[in-house]
């Protein structure tokens, strides 16, 4: 029902609720409809609304089968309707980041590989097997670097306080350059290894960890950038509740994005506000 | 000296055995398991990531818009 009647899109609402541009207006002339109608606070949720900006429906539930009954009430209200397509106008700059020109686009996905405790709790059996995704960027200084074959301290550091999170329950806690306690990656013949050791100043979070990949290159250009970091992660972060006790095993991975998947167009969770600060050679 | 030998052998055994934990298989094997099949049905859904996008294309074809807003990109955080 949703790919063949609707047009489905995806957001992070902390952008369009602030954005100053047509994607913006459009967006708050949405939410203002429903109950969360106040911009300095969250308004996530589910929205049906016609193309002309009116609101069908509102809800912030996840459950499958209300949000099936929701959409075919949607479907019931709609009305087709002549409608312009709304100009974009210029966008306002600081919420629409661009992956760096001559850089890099990288998958980052994250998985808890044990450590939960059995639940027949359908909700918590999903949280326990999922797979987080993100996307890390890399600057065109950085892509060169690593073309002669060194990796900069600036992308160690990037990914390490970025990257090496546990974002499988939710948005976590990026980590602050003075809770790398150890980072240490070399580049030799292609084989990326080393070691990595995160920690916050009273201990309640952290993660160390072995790094292993391989980075090749073509033309000047890298053509691979598959890594993977695997070690102990321990603590949990305001939105990442429900981590396992203790210490658990955590494995991140990456990969080149090529374009093919839309969620590469998206911007790293750590670039949100402020771009500057979590891209800097 | 045999003491001497004992004691450095230790960590260099414990490093080589931490070591091995991330083999190239392991690497390989994790990285290959962390991927979604591109068959998973959430990934088969045509998500628009602009809002505009899914407005001009709602007009042409004359559907509603399903917007899913969250803290964190839906696709690209959790």
């Amino acid at each position: 029902m949703l790919k063949s009647k609707f047009i489905p899109v995806a957001i992070d609402q902390a952008y369009q609720r602030r954005q100053k541009d047509a994607e913006g207006e459009f967006y708050r002339k949405i939410a203002s409809q429903g109950p969360r109608n106040n911009f300095q606070g969250t308004t996530q949720g589910l929205y049906i609304a016609t193309a002309s900006g009116k609101l069908l429906v509102y809800n912030n539930n996840r459950g499958a089968e209300r949000i099936k009954r929701l959409m075919k009430q949607a479907l019931d209200q709609f009305k087709p309707e002549k409608v312009e397509p709304v100009a974009a106008g210029k966008p306002d700059p600081r919420y629409n980041p661009k992956p760096p020109v001559g850089g890099l686009v990288v998958r980052v996905r994250a998985k808890v590989l044990g450590g939960y405790p059995e639940t027949d709790d359908p909700w918590q059996k999903i949280f326990q097997s999922a797979v987080s995704r993100d996307n890390l960027w890399i600057s065109k200084a950085e892509h060169e670097t690593l073309v002669r074959g060194q990796i900069p301290e600036s992308l160690q550091k990037r990914l390490a306080r970025f990257h090496l999170v546990d974002n499988t329950r939710g948005e976590p806690p990026m980590w602050r350059e003075d809770e790398i306690r150890k980072l240490n990656l070399q580049l030799k013949d292609g084989r990326l290894t080393g070691i990595v050791h995160l920690e916050t100043q009273n201990g309640d979070c952290g993660y160390q960890a072995e790094i292993y990949g391989i980075v090749e290159t073509k033309a000047g250009q890298v053509t691979r950038f598959d890594l993977v970091a695997k070690g102990e992660f321990w603590g949990e972060g305001r939105y990442t509740r429900g981590a396992p006790k203790g210490k658990f095993p955590l494995a991140v991975t990456f990969e080149l994005a090529d374009g093919s998947d839309v969620a590469d167009a998206v911007p790293p969770q750590g670039s949100r506000g402020w771009v500057q600060g979590y891209i800097r050679d | 000296m045999r003491f001497f030998l004992a004691i450095c052998a230790v960590p260099m055994l414990l490093a080589l055995s931490h070591a091995g934990e991330l083999s190239e298989t392991e690497f390989l094997r994790l990285h290959k398991e962390l991927r979604p099949e591109p068959s998973e049905p959430w990934r088969t859904i045509p998500w628009r990531i602009s809002l505009l996008d899914a407005q001009q294309t709602a007009t042409k074809e004359q559907k509603p818009i399903f917007i899913w807003a969250m803290d964190g990109h839906p696709l690209g955080c959790t």
